[in-house]
This record gives C-alpha cells, sequence and structure tokens, in this order.
C-alpha cells in the first residue's frame, strides 16, 4: 500500500502530471458515483457499464430492429463532436484571459441562422453543408468579434455582456421560431433539411443504421489546429501574453484590443461551429428560448481537460458518455438521468483540485528524499 | 538558554529546484533589533515566513519563549505573540483604517443581548489612542486606498500591536519609503525596541543596519555565513559577506564623448486618465553617449515622461523626435523597432509575464522577427538559444534555468532578464526607470556596469531613479522635476546632491 502511494505521487509531481490529476479526478469521480449508487441501493458496476452500453462502446443485451453497437457509437459521436467544439471555444478564449460563458449563445444564434437560410432551403447536399459551416464560422465569429469589440471599445466585462447576449439571442430567436418557423406538433422549429445536416442520418455500416457526423472531423481537426495555433504560432504567443498580462503585452508592442477581439473572434468562431454540428447535427430542431447545458458543460471539459486542446478530446469523451449514456443507463438501473449533470459536476469538483494534488505530492516525494538522506547519514 | 525568545535550528526548506534555507540556526534575544541581511533570494524571507507559520520547515525545529513549536498557520504564530509587516501590504483597500486593524478580531457586543455588532466609534478611539502612544499617527476612519504608502505601513504596525504582538518581524520595511519616511520609520522601531519589544528586520541595506540593529545575521544563497555585532563590524566587511566577495561601490565612469543628438523632447506635455496634467511643457535632449538622469520625489511625473516616450501613453501636445524622426504618433512598437529599448518602473507588472519561462520573457523584444519567427511560426530553437546566452551574459540566476517560471524567481533576477532583454537590442536610445529600486548590492552593481557600459558604447540613455546617490554616481546631465515640470536641467559636475535635493522639494533658485 505505502509502495503504492508513492508511485501516485510521483505520477503526479512527474512530468506529465497534468494528465494524471485528470485521471485521477476521473477515478475518483467514478468511486464517488459508485458510492451515491451504492446508497441508492442499486449496483454501479451495472450502472456504468450501462453508460458504456449506451454509449455503444459495450454491446446491449439486445437492440431494436436495424440497430446496433454502431449506432449507438454514431450518436456518442454526435453528441461528442459539438461538446468538443464548444470546449475549444472556451479555451481559446480562456488562454487570452477571457470567460467566454456566452457559448450556448454564440451555438442558438448561429444554428439558428443556418437553419432558417439553408436549413430550410432547397439546396443541394455538398452547397448547402459548406455554406451550413460558413454560416457557422461566420455567424459565430461576428457575435464574438461583437463582445471583444465591447470589451475593448467601452470596457464591458465579458462575462457581463456573454450573460446578456445570451438572454438576448435566447428570446429574440425565440420570437422568430414562435412566429414564423414553429412546428405546430412539436412546438420546436421545423426540422432542417437532410441535404444540409451535418450528420448522414441512415447509413448503413455492417448492417445496421448509423448516423455519421461530419461534425467529429471538424472538431478534431480543430482541436489540433487550436494546439499548433497556441503552441507554435506568433498570434498563439501574443494571445497569450495578453491573457497573462495585458499590460506586459501592450509594453512589448502587442495591439491589445485587437487581440482581445480577434481572441473573442476565435473563440465565437469555435461556438458557431459547434452550434451548427449541434442544431443542425445532433438534432435537426431548435427548442425556442432555451439555451442547451451543453454551452456551460464544455467549461467542465475545458477545465478538465486542463485547458488544453488535446487533453479537452479525452475529456469531452468522458463527459459525453456520462451525457449520452444517461438514458440507457437510467432505463436499466432505474435511476434519474439527470444524474449525468450530477456526476459531471462532482468531475469538475475534483478537476479543481488538481493544483492541490500535485502540492500533496510535491510534498510527499520531497520527505522520502529527506527521510533517505537522513538515512544516508 | 532562557534569555532567547527565538531560536531558530537546523531550518532546512527546499522549493522545486532550490534550497531557499540550508541548515540556518538563529537565535534571537529578547528586546534587541535583529537584523537578517542578504540578497534577493538568499532565503531571508523564506525563514522568516517559517517563524511566522506561512510554511513549515522540511528540517529543523522553532523555539518560542523556550517552548518548542510547530505552526501550521500564521494564526498559530499570531498567537505565541509573532506578527510580520510583508513587503507587500495585507490591507483591505475600501476599509477604513480601523476597520483594517481590527479586521478578524472585532470587539464584539450583544445589541439587546443577542445582536452581535461592533461599536466602530469605541473601536476609533481604541485605535487613536494606539497610535499616540507609539506616535504612529494615522486618522482610524480614513479609508486605505486615500493614504499613502507611509501610512498604510504604520497601519500595518498598528496591526501588529493590537494583536499584542512581541515578536515583530519586518520584511523590507523601507523598499517602498522615501528618505524622510526611512528616518522616521527606524525611529519607531527604536521606539518598539525601548518598550521592550523584539525586531527582526529583513533587509538588504546595510546604512540601516549600522543605524539601528543590535546584530545582524548574513545569509548567502540559503545558508548562514555569518552572525554580527553590529557596532564593531564594517559597511565593508557586511557588503562582502552578503555578496560572496570583494565590492566595488563606487563603478569607474569613463569621461564623457558625446555625439549627435539622438532624443528630443520639446514642450511634451501629458495627461493621465484624469484629464490631469502630469507632465507639462517638458523640454530636453539626450545625445549619444549621455546619461540624462530624471531626479525627483516619487510621483512628480517622471515615469509619465518616460511611458510617453516609449509610447505607453500619449503626449497632449509638444513633440518626441527619435533620431532627427518624429515619433510623436508612433506605436508602442515602431518606437521600439525605431530605437528605443524601456526597462520600466514596475517590473512585475509591465516588465515581465510572470506565469511565461524566462526564455519566452527573454524574446518578448524578439518574437515576431526573423530568426525568431519565420512567417508568423515561432522557432524555439531560437528562443532556447537565446535564451542560455542571455542568461549566461547577464547572470542570471533561477532555479530550472530557462524552463523556470518567471513568477519563481526573485526580484533581483527577473530585473536582470528585463535588463538583459532590452539592453542586448542596443538600441540608440535606453530608458531605465528606476532600474536598480530593491534590489541588493550584487544586482545594483552589476546594473551599474551596463548602464554605463552602454553609455560608452554610444546609448542615449534616459534614467529615472529615486535614489539620488544613484544619480549621482551615473548621470552626465540631471534634470530635476517637481509638480510635472522640469525645474532645473545641468551638467551633474555642476551640481551637488545638495542642489539636487533643494530642487527635489521644489525651490527654485537654490
Amino acid at each position: 500500500m505505502k509502495k503504492k502511494r508513492h508511485t501516485l505521487a510521483h505520477l503526479l509531481d512527474g512530468r506529465h502530471a497534468s494528465v494524471w490529476v485528470s485521471v485521477l479526478a476521473v477515478l475518483l469521480t467514478l468511486l464517488t458515483a459508485g458510492v451515491m449508487l451504492l446508497l441508492m441501493g442499486k449496483n454501479p458496476l451495472i450502472a456504468f457499464r450501462s453508460f458504456l452500453q449506451g454509449c455503444g462502446m459495450l454491446p446491449k443485451a439486445n437492440y431494436g430492429g436495424g440497430s446496433g453497437m454502431l449506432s449507438d457509437l454514431s450518436d456518442f459521436l454526435n453528441y461528442m463532436a459539438p461538446m468538443l467544439l464548444a470546449s475549444l471555444a472556451f479555451i481559446v478564449g480562456f488562454k487570452a484571459g477571457l470567460f467566454n460563458i456566452g457559448i450556448a449563445g454564440q451555438m442558438l444564434i448561429s444554428g439558428f441562422t443556418a437553419t432558417v437560410f439553408i436549413g430550410y432551403s432547397k439546396l443541394s447536399a455538398l452547397p448547402a453543408r459548406i455554406l451550413v459551416v460558413v454560416i457557422g464560422i461566420l455567424v459565430g465569429g461576428l457575435t464574438g468579434a461583437l463582445v471583444g469589440f465591447l470589451k475593448y471599445q467601452f470596457n464591458i466585462h465579458e462575462v457581463v455582456s456573454t450573460i446578456m447576449l445570451n438572454y438576448i439571442i435566447s428570446y429574440l430567436t425565440g420570437f422568430f421560431i414562435n412566429n414564423h418557423y414553429v412546428d405546430m406538433m412539436t412546438r420546436t422549429s421545423r426540422i432542417c433539411s437532410a441535404n444540409a445536416r451535418l450528420t448522414l442520418t441512415n447509413v448503413m455500416i455492417a448492417g445496421v443504421k448509423c448516423k455519421l457526423p461530419i461534425g467529429i472531423l471538424i472538431a478534431v481537426i480543430m482541436a489540433f489546429v487550436v494546439k499548433f495555433i497556441f503552441d507554435k504560432t506568433v498570434f498563439g504567443f501574443e494571445l497569450k501574453a495578453v491573457g497573462q498580462n495585458r499590460k506586459c503585452a501592450k509594453y512589448t508592442g502587442v495591439h491589445v484590443g485587437n487581440r482581445i477581439i480577434l481572441s473573442m473572434a476565435f473563440s465565437g468562431v469555435l461556438a458557431g461551429l459547434a452550434g451548427v454540428t449541434y442544431y443542425l447535427g445532433y438534432t435537426n430542431t431548435i427548442i425556442p428560448k432555451t439555451l442547451v447545458g451543453m454551452g456551460y458543460d464544455s467549461i467542465s471539459v475545458a477545465l478538465l481537460g486542463n485547458s488544453s486542446p488535446i487533453g479537452s478530446i479525452f475529456a469531452s469523451i468522458i463527459v459525453s458518455i456520462f451525457q449520452q449514456g444517461a438514458n440507457y443507463m437510467s432505463s436499466m438501473v432505474n435511476v434519474a438521468k439527470e444524474i449525468a449533470s450530477l456526476i459531471t459536476g462532482i468531475l469538475l469538483l475534483y478537476a479543481s483540485c488538481g493544483t492541490y494534488m500535485k502540492m500533496r505530492a510535491h510534498m510527499v516525494i520531497q520527505r522520502d528524499i529527506d527521510r533517505e538522506e537522513e538515512e544516508k547519514k | 538558554m532562557d534569555e532567547y525568545v527565538v531560536e531558530m535550528r537546523h531550518i532546512t526548506k527546499r522549493f522545486p529546484g532550490i534550497v531557499a534555507n540550508d541548515d540556518v540556526s538563529i537565535s534571537i534575544r529578547k528586546g534587541e533589533v535583529y537584523a537578517l541581511l542578504g540578497e534577493n533570494g538568499a532565503g531571508k524571507s523564506t525563514l522568516m515566513s517559517m517563524l511566522f507559520g506561512m510554511y513549515e520547515p522540511d528540517k529543523g525545529e522553532i523555539i518560542v519563549n523556550g517552548k518548542p513549536v510547530v505552526f501550521h498557520s500564521s494564526n498559530d504564530a499570531a498567537a505565541c505573540n509573532i506578527g510580520m509587516v510583508h513587503q507587500h501590504f495585507k490591507l483591505v483597500d475600501n476599509y477604513t483604517i480601523a476597520e483594517n486593524i481590527v479586521l478578524g478580531m472585532e470587539p464584539v457586543k450583544k445589541k439587546f443581548g443577542f445582536l452581535p455588532w461592533v461599536d466602530m466609534r469605541e473601536v476609533n478611539k481604541e485605535i487613536q489612542e494606539l497610535s499616540q502612544k507609539y506616535h504612529l499617527e494615522v486618522n482610524p476612519t480614513d479609508k486605505i486606498e486615500d493614504v499613502p504608502v507611509s501610512v498604510r505601513q504604520r497601519v500595518e504596525i498598528l496591526k501588529m500591536l493590537y494583536r499584542k504582538a512581541e515578536i515583530m518581524i519586518f520584511d523590507e520595511p523601507t523598499a517602498v519609503l522615501t528618505p524622510q519616511e526611512i528616518e522616521y520609520l527606524l525611529e519607531i522601531i527604536d521606539g518598539l525596541r525601548k518598550d521592550g519589544k523584539t525586531v527582526i528586520l529583513i533587509t538588504h541595506k546595510i546604512e540601516e543596519i549600522k543605524k539601528i540593529a543590535d546584530r545582524c545575521a548574513i545569509l548567502l544563497r540559503g545558508k548562514l555565513v555569518d552572525i554580527l555585532d553590529v557596532k564593531t563590524a564594517s559597511v565593508q566587511e557586511m557588503a562582502n559577506m552578503m555578496v560572496g566577495r570583494e565590492v566595488d561601490f563606487n563603478p569607474y565612469k569613463s569621461p564623457a564623448n558625446f555625439g549627435k543628438t539622438i532624443l528630443e523632447v520639446d514642450h511634451l506635455t501629458v495627461k493621465n486618465e484624469n484629464n490631469f496634467e502630469v507632465v507639462k511643457d517638458v523640454s530636453f535632449s539626450i545625445r549619444e553617449g549621455e546619461i540624462f538622469a530624471i531626479a525627483g520625489v516619487s510621483g512628480n511625473g517622471q515615469t509619465e515622461i518616460a511611458d510617453a516616450v516609449a509610447g505607453m501613453m500619449k503626449a497632449a501636445s509638444g513633440t518626441i523626435t527619435l533620431d532627427g524622426k518624429d515619433v510623436t504618433g508612433a506605436s508602442i512598437r515602431e518606437r521600439a523597432e525605431a530605437g528605443i529599448s524601456y526597462i520600466p518602473e514596475d517590473r512585475q507588472g509591465t516588465g515581465v509575464v510572470m506565469d511565461f519561462t524566462l526564455q519566452d520573457n527573454l524574446a518578448l523584444r524578439e518574437y515576431h522577427k526573423e530568426p525568431f519567427s519565420k512567417k508568423g511560426i515561432l522557432s524555439f530553437d531560437k528562443f532556447r538559444s537565446y535564451a542560455d546566452e542571455l542568461i549566461e551574459k547577464y547572470d542570471i540566476r533561477s532555479g530550472q534555468g530557462r524552463e523556470t517560471i518567471v513568477r519563481s524567481m526573485s526580484g533581483g533576477n527577473q530585473q536582470k532578464a528585463i535588463v538583459g532583454r532590452e539592453i542586448e537590442e542596443h538600441t540608440p536610445l535606453i530608458i531605465f526607470v528606476q532600474p536598480t529600486r530593491g534590489l541588493d548590492i550584487g544586482a545594483i552593481e552589476m546594473i551599474h556596469k551596463q548602464i554605463l557600459k552602454e553609455r560608452d558604447r554610444g546609448a542615449a540613455i534616459l534614467l529615472i531613479s529615486l535614489e539620488l546617490d544613484e544619480i549621482m554616481d551615473l548621470a552626465d546631465t540631471i534634470g530635476v522635476i517637481y509638480n510635472g515640470q522640469l525645474l532645473q536641467t545641468a551638467p551633474a559636475d555642476t551640481m551637488t546632491s545638495h542642489d539636487v535635493g533643494r530642487y527635489m522639494m521644489g525651490v527654485k533658485d537654490a
């Protein structure tokens, strides 16, 4: 036991400490959630297995006609694509010192615009899909740039302006949907055309129906693009400098206002892409006056991934498993599916204890070294 | 043994990559002023932070009033009547002085027998009495944000007295004070000693130790060098021990050799955010090979002149000409490229990005140019080799070399990094604002040598300093600023420090 504790400490103090902190956070979350499920009288192992089964990572006992494990997996990827993009949106702002909590609003406005202009048009598949992506980029980017502009020009804090914009966007799009685009049966917006949708539905793979998300490709590519920009480019270097010390960035000659606007625009572009992959991909309709919880979950994902783009790929897989697998888990062990959000919350709590964990590990190791030195004497 | 109030035995404390204290033992007598002398990063503050319970030692024991103690937090230390005035004050800006002093141990009364409340009127009276008793005059109802630094320091001292501290630790108390305020503080410390308090003074200024301290422990790179009786030790002896080698107090200055005019500031006026004229109609020029020093009491517009020349602040009127080219409207980067280097006053706030590595900070002037980046892509090979070159050349010491996060470096080494980065540009004009403030002798000596070297290379140098000695030592020409105006500009050898001092107080015809 003692030996093991020290292995853990070494992992948490070593070169890949931040990775191990996240792994430990996930394990602790599973432990906590397991105890909770036990207290409810449920078998946690069955619950965890059914989360994975719900996401197509383990086979279910039986499947409905035409569907299989691959269909569940494709559903999972459909959910994960906007989640990853949204968390990247948060990371880009965060690195430049901006707290973009308007991701949900930026997703909604771009998803709405794309639905209205392309989703309801009769364009054929290729131009329609390209235009949906372009609209996502443009609308999201402009909304983000507006927030950056308000901050630079009028010194309005981005948290305030993004919260306000969330409401404005939610009610404005809700008004238009209810008055012009509502489906009288479902009370949501009319569904967008299959041609415009970034998810290919009813694709037969290995004999089962799958929904192939184009968004997951975009998302993974964007993760590497973001990584490249922050690790390797002058632009990313300047964004980080602005994020950590605005005064010093100005002193070295960076045009700070310009960088604030650009970083918010970039964050908005990613949120816009998340929006179109969510509203014209994962779903094909918009619930009026409702912001998706994903806009906020993405913050947990970004923090669990240690604000690193590659880390957030793994983090979004984990959070998506809980969110997407919740339905099947709920039906299997009869626990309300809202437990998924609870687990995400616990995960965030542990993930944010990372610095503390690293510090403790460092102390344990230091004490060992002292003891060894003492023994040598 | 029980004549010692504090004993620290064989204390060792490590931080990642560095041993801050290595087997240090000191014993402090009751009622003495005990000084800890050492360069930045020598481990003085760390040692005292352990006595104040902010860190726990990795090894060794602390004995207070004859009893071994283990402090887990500064509350434990406070319970043993230990108090500390930190270098950076820990006060709530929008609370009054009295509120700050009682914060955490308010005298709570019960209204109607159950509603807890604090009788501020009584507290104010109590603070007033306390402040008069120790000659630490403050107005208890003033808000911290409205009072100057010297008063804030008094509040910190009162906080300790209110908490009945018997052992008082002062961490670099004079770094933020003007010469007159320093005199006053030393008198207060003397008064505390007469009152039977034990004072521990962390400093790197030997003159202060000479004036006030009884004994002095000298630390060098975490190790205890010696403990001296201040009365019998010489200044030179202490300086040598502190730096670990012979110190040269008077840098050799070669005869001046002026060239063409580099910087021409003509009728410059600068307004601050409140539209108040902080610099009024200032004109001066600096030639190649000339050190032009602006002397003045803090807050008279000197830093704004530097900011305006570097482009950090806009000129409301007037022109700034660099090497014959009007740069008044140019951006910060355009000016830097045209040939201005700038060592700013606020090194941690402006000069570096604290959470970047040393390597990234050293590249801040070059990263956007070849060979540091090509077509917007950074070239880290160049970052690394350049950092290693500067670390070697300017003796920048840190725990993990170029990969060190700048926040974890000592203030002196942060400043060496900034000075190195800026000087290495070898621009025609270099602006130094308070280049050696708060630094130890070794670092000051090194920076002064660098300034003189650049002057001899033919750079025009604008030196802004609050240290009169520094100005008298280095300047070729001195301009004295008072209330935003240059009162007098003259060659340095025509003025004595007495003359400069009088102009600094606003006396026009000395």
